[in-house]
C-alpha cells in the first residue's frame, strides 16, 4: 500500500456550525425546490423509482431531502483501491493526505514558455517521471490531452491510457467522454488494476449522457468513482464564496445519490475545482485566493457529510512560466486544502490552467508535496523530544549540539532536505555554476528517465489484450465515423515507427 | 586479538560512539598495542565517514559525531605514543581555530574532521582563540599550517595580530596560514596576509594539500 501523509493536529476550519448547516440546507432547498437536468433515460428512471420528482420531457429531476441524507450516509468515509502492483494500492479517506497529477492540454517550450502540443514520446517521459516521484500516489487521466504523432483525436487517451498501464503501475482515472471510458475500464481490467470512474458535472445543474454513464460504467465494474465539479464563480456559479459552495454540493450530490442507488455503499470521494472568473478575459483565474477560501469551505461542509474530498484547484496556476507567482499559487491552496480536510491533493505537473505541464514542474511539485508532508506530521512532544536533559548536558557556549547523538537521531525526522531547491551558500553557489531549482529539477528529471524501471512491466498476456481492446476501439470509433479514412491512413503509418509501442 | 581492536575503534568512530572510543584507547595503552596502528584504523573510520560526507550521504552532525568520538579517544593515544617515542606520520600538522571574538564552531569542526581524514595531524584549539594562543600551538606542536575560522570580518585584526607574532618570531614562512568562515572572501585573506582562503571545508582539505606542496 502508498502510505501518503498523516495528518496529526486538528483540522482548520473556516465556518461555523451554524454556516455548514446554512449551507447544507441551502443545498437541499436547491435540489428540491429546482433541482438538476439529467440528459440520460437510463438515469431519470433510477431516479423516478427512487421517488425523485422526474419529468421525463424537461429531463429535469428534483430530490427529496430524506433520499439525499440517506444517499450521502450510504457512502464509506474511507476505502481502498486496488493497484496493478500492490505496493501502489491506495487508502483514500481522512488522515491519509494522497497527491496526484493535474494535467495540461501540452507541454512548453522551457526557452520561450510557449506552449506546445506534446510528442508521445514527451507523454510517455511525464507518465515515466510521475511513476518514479516517491509523494505522486496516483495518476490522473491524460498528464497530457495527448499527443502529436498521427493519432486520431478520439483515440489519445485511449492509446494515452494503454502508455500509463505500459509505463506505470499507480492506479489512474479513466474520463468519460464519447465511450473512451468503456475502453479504458477494460484496460484497467485486463491488466488487473483498479481505475476510478470520472463522472464530470456542467455548470449550473446540468448533466450530459456520457457522464452519468460513467456511474453506471462504476457499478457495473464495481469501481471507486472520483466525481468533479467545475463551475467559475460569477460566470457559471455564484460570484458568493457561500453561494459556490452551495452549487457545487447540489452538483456533486445527484451523483453520489445516483452511484448509491446503483450500488449501495459504493466508493466515492468528490473533486473540488471550482475556480474564480477573471473578469478581464473571461477565462479562470487560477490561483486566484477566494478559491481556497471555497475549497477550506467545501472540505468541512463536505467533511460532515463524510465523503472524502478532492482539492483540483490548487493545481493550475495562471503563469505562464515556472516562476516566483507559480510557486505561490501553487503552495498556498494547497497547504491550505491539506490543513482543512483534502485527502487527496492534485498538484503535480501543471503550469498555466489546464494547457500546460511539464515533468520538470512535476519534480518541482514533490518537493512541495514533501514540505507539506512534513508540515502534516505535526510536532512530536514527548521527554526525548523536549531534550530538557540534553539541554541541561550541553549548557551554555562552548556546548553546542551538533555532535550529540539526540541530533543525529532528531534532525533528519524534524527537518525535510529538498531534493532540487538551491540551498548552497553563495560561494558554493559560484562554484557550482549558479543552478537554481529549475536546473537541478532537469537533473532529476534526466535521472529518473535514464534509471527508472516500471515494476512489474505488464505480461504478454495483458500487453496482448491491451492491443485487442485497443483494436475494438479502433472498430467502434470507425463504425461511429469518429475515424475518418485519412485519419485511419495516417494513423495505421504512425502504429508502424519504431520503438512502438512505447 | 589486537586486529580486533583496530576494527572496534574505526567502528566506534563510525558510529559515532564516543565511550567507547576512549574504553578502546584505554585498551590499547593497557595491552600495550601499537599506539600508531591504533591511530590509523581512527583515521580510516573519519576518513569514511568523511567520504559519506562528500557523496551528499551523511551530513554536519555525522562528521561532528566522528570527530567527537576520535577526541575522546586522542589524548590516550598520543600520550601512548609519546611514551613509546614512536615517529607519527601525517601530511602535516595543523593548529586550527576559530579567532577570538566569535565563537563560531561548526565550519572548523567540519574542516578539521576532513583535514585528518585526509591524513593531517590536527590540533583543534576550539573557539574564541587570542593570537597569542594560536602563537604557542603552532610553536608548540611545530605547526606546518595555521587555520583560522571566523564568521565575522570584525574579528580581522586578531587575524592580522595572529599573522604579525609569527612573523616577530621568525615562524610566517614556515607555517602556511589558511583563513575561511561564512563571510571571508578572497579579498579579505589577502588583506590579512593569508596564504590562501576556499569557501567549502573539502576545498579547505584541497588548499591544505596545495599549501604544504602536495
Amino acid at each position: 500500500m502508498l502510505k501518503g501523509f498523516t495528518r496529526n493536529f486538528p483540522l482548520f476550519k473556516i465556518l461555523t456550525e451554524e454556516q455548514v448547516e446554512a449551507i447544507h440546507r441551502g443545498t437541499l432547498d436547491v435540489l428540491q425546490e429546482t433541482g438538476v437536468s439529467v440528459y440520460n433515460e437510463r438515469a431519470l428512471k433510477v431516479f423516478k423509482k427512487a421517488d425523485c420528482d422526474v419529468n421525463f420531457e424537461t429531463k429535469r429531476v428534483k430530490f427529496p431531502p430524506g433520499l439525499i441524507e440517506e444517499c450521502l450516509r450510504k457512502a464509506p468515509s474511507s476505502f481502498r483501491v486496488k493497484a496493478r502492483n500492490p505496493k501502489n494500492d491506495l487508502v483514500i479517506g481522512p488522515g491519509n493526505i494522497l497527491f496526484f497529477n493535474f494535467p495540461g492540454t501540452g507541454t512548453v517550450n522551457l526557452d520561450t514558455w510557449e506552449p506546445r502540443t506534446a510528442t508521445e514520446k514527451e507523454h510517455v517521459n511525464l507518465i515515466r517521471v510521475l511513476d518514479a516521484l516517491p509523494n505522486v500516489h496516483f495518476l490522473n487521466a491524460y498528464p497530457y490531452f495527448g499527443f502529436s504523432d498521427g493519432i486520431p483525436e478520439i483515440m489519445k487517451e485511449i492509446e494515452g491510457v494503454a502508455l500509463r498501464m505500459r509505463n506505470s503501475t499507480k492506479v489512474t482515472v479513466a474520463i468519460a467522454n464519447n465511450d473512451i471510458d468503456i475502453f479504458t475500464i477494460k484496460m484497467a481490467k485486463a491488466t488487473g488494476t483498479e481505475i476510478f470512474a470520472n463522472p464530470n458535472t456542467s455548470s449550473p445543474l446540468t448533466y450530459y449522457t456520457d457522464q452519468v454513464n460513467a456511474c453506471f460504467l462504476a457499478a457495473e465494474y464495481g469501481l471507486p468513482s472520483m466525481i468533479w465539479d467545475g463551475a467559475t464563480s460569477g460566470g457559471t456559479a455564484p460570484a458568493s464564496l457561500a453561494g459556490a459552495v452551495v452549487l457545487s454540493n447540489a452538483e456533486l450530490i445527484p451523483f453520489i445519490v445516483l452511484i448509491q442507488l446503483l450500488n449501495p455503499g459504493a466508493r466515492v470521494s468528490v473533486a473540488n475545482l471550482v475556480l474564480a472568473q477573471n473578469m478581464t478575459n473571461g477565462a479562470p483565474a487560477f490561483g486566484e485566493i477566494g478559491v481556497s477560501l471555497h475549497n477550506v469551505a467545501f472540505n468541512q461542509v463536505w467533511r460532515k457529510y463524510g465523503i472524502p474530498t478532492v482539492c483540483s484547484s490548487c493545481g493550475p496556476t495562471s503563469s505562464k512560466r515556472i516562476d516566483f507567482q507559480l510557486g505561490y499559487q501553487k503552495m498556498m491552496p494547497t497547504i491550505l486544502s491539506a490543513i482543512s480536510g483534502s485527502s487527496v491533493l492534485q498538484l503535480y505537473s501543471s503550469i498555466y490552467g489546464e494547457i500546460t505541464a511539464h515533468p520538470i514542474q512535476a519534480v518541482l511539485d514533490d518537493d512541495i508535496a514533501g514540505m507539506i508532508g512534513r508540515f502534516l506530521e505535526g510536532i512530536e512532544v514527548n521527554d526525548e523530544s523536549l531534550a530538557i536533559d540534553l539541554i541541561n548536558e550541553v549548557g551554555p557556549i562552548p556546548g553546542h549540539y551538533l555532535d550529540k547523538a539526540h541530533t543525529r537521531n532528531w534532525w533528519k525526522k524534524e527537518q525535510l532536505v529538498p531534493k532540487v531547491a538551491d540551498r548552497l551558500t553563495y560561494p558554493e553557489w559560484m562554484k557550482a555554476g549558479k543552478k537554481s531549482c529549475i536546473d537541478y529539477a532537469k537533473e532529476r528529471v534526466n535521472e529518473i528517465l535514464a534509471v527508472h524501471k516500471v515494476d512489474p512491466p505488464l505480461t504478454d498476456n495483458q500487453e496482448q489484450d491491451i492491443e485487442r481492446i485497443l483494436k475494438e476501439a479502433k472498430e467502434h470509433y470507425q463504425k461511429k465515423g469518429l475515424i475518418t479514412d485519412e485519419e485511419w491512413e495516417i494513423y495505421k503509418e504512425a502504429l508502424k515507427e519504431s520503438g512502438r509501442p512505447y | 586479538m589486537s586486529k580486533d581492536i583496530f576494527q572496534n575503534l574505526k567502528k566506534a568512530i563510525i558510529e559515532y560512539d564516543t565511550e567507547r572510543a576512549a574504553s578502546l584507547a584505554k585498551e590499547v595503552m593497557e595491552k600495550k598495542i601499537d599506539p600508531m596502528k591504533a591511530l590509523d584504523a581512527m583515521t580510516e573510520g573519519i576518513r569514511q565517514v568523511g567520504d559519506g560526507f562528500g557523496r551528499g550521504e551523511l551530513w554536519l552532525p555525522d562528521l561532528a559525531g566522528a570527530a567527537d568520538a576520535m577526541s575522546s579517544a586522542m589524548p590516550i593515544i598520543e600520550e601512548e605514543i609519546k611514551r613509546t617515542g614512536a615517529k607519527r606520520v601525517s601530511l602535516g600538522t595543523v593548529i586550527a581555530g576559530t579567532v577570538f571574538g566569535d565563537i563560531h564552531s561548526i565550519g572548523k569542526t567540519m574542516v578539521c574532521t576532513l583535514l585528518t581524514a585526509e591524513g593531517f595531524e590536527v590540533y583543534d584549539l576550539g573557539i574564541n582563540i587570542k593570537a597569542e594562543e594560536f602563537l604557542e600551538a603552532a610553536k608548540k606542536y611545530n605547526a606546518d599550517i595555521l587555520a583560522m575560522s571566523a564568521l565575522m570580518t570584525m574579528t580581522a585584526p586578531e587575524q592580522k595580530k595572529a599573522i604579525e607574532y609569527l612573523k616577530k618570531e621568525g615562524l610566517r614562512d614556515k607555517i602556511k596560514i589558511m583563513v575561511g568562515g561564512g563571510a571571508i572572501t578572497e579579498e579579505f585573506a589577502q588583506e590579512v596576509g593569508a596564504d590562501g582562503y576556499d569557501p567549502t571545508a573539502p576545498g579547505a582539505v584541497k588548499l591544505a594539500r596545495r599549501l604544504i606542496g602536495n
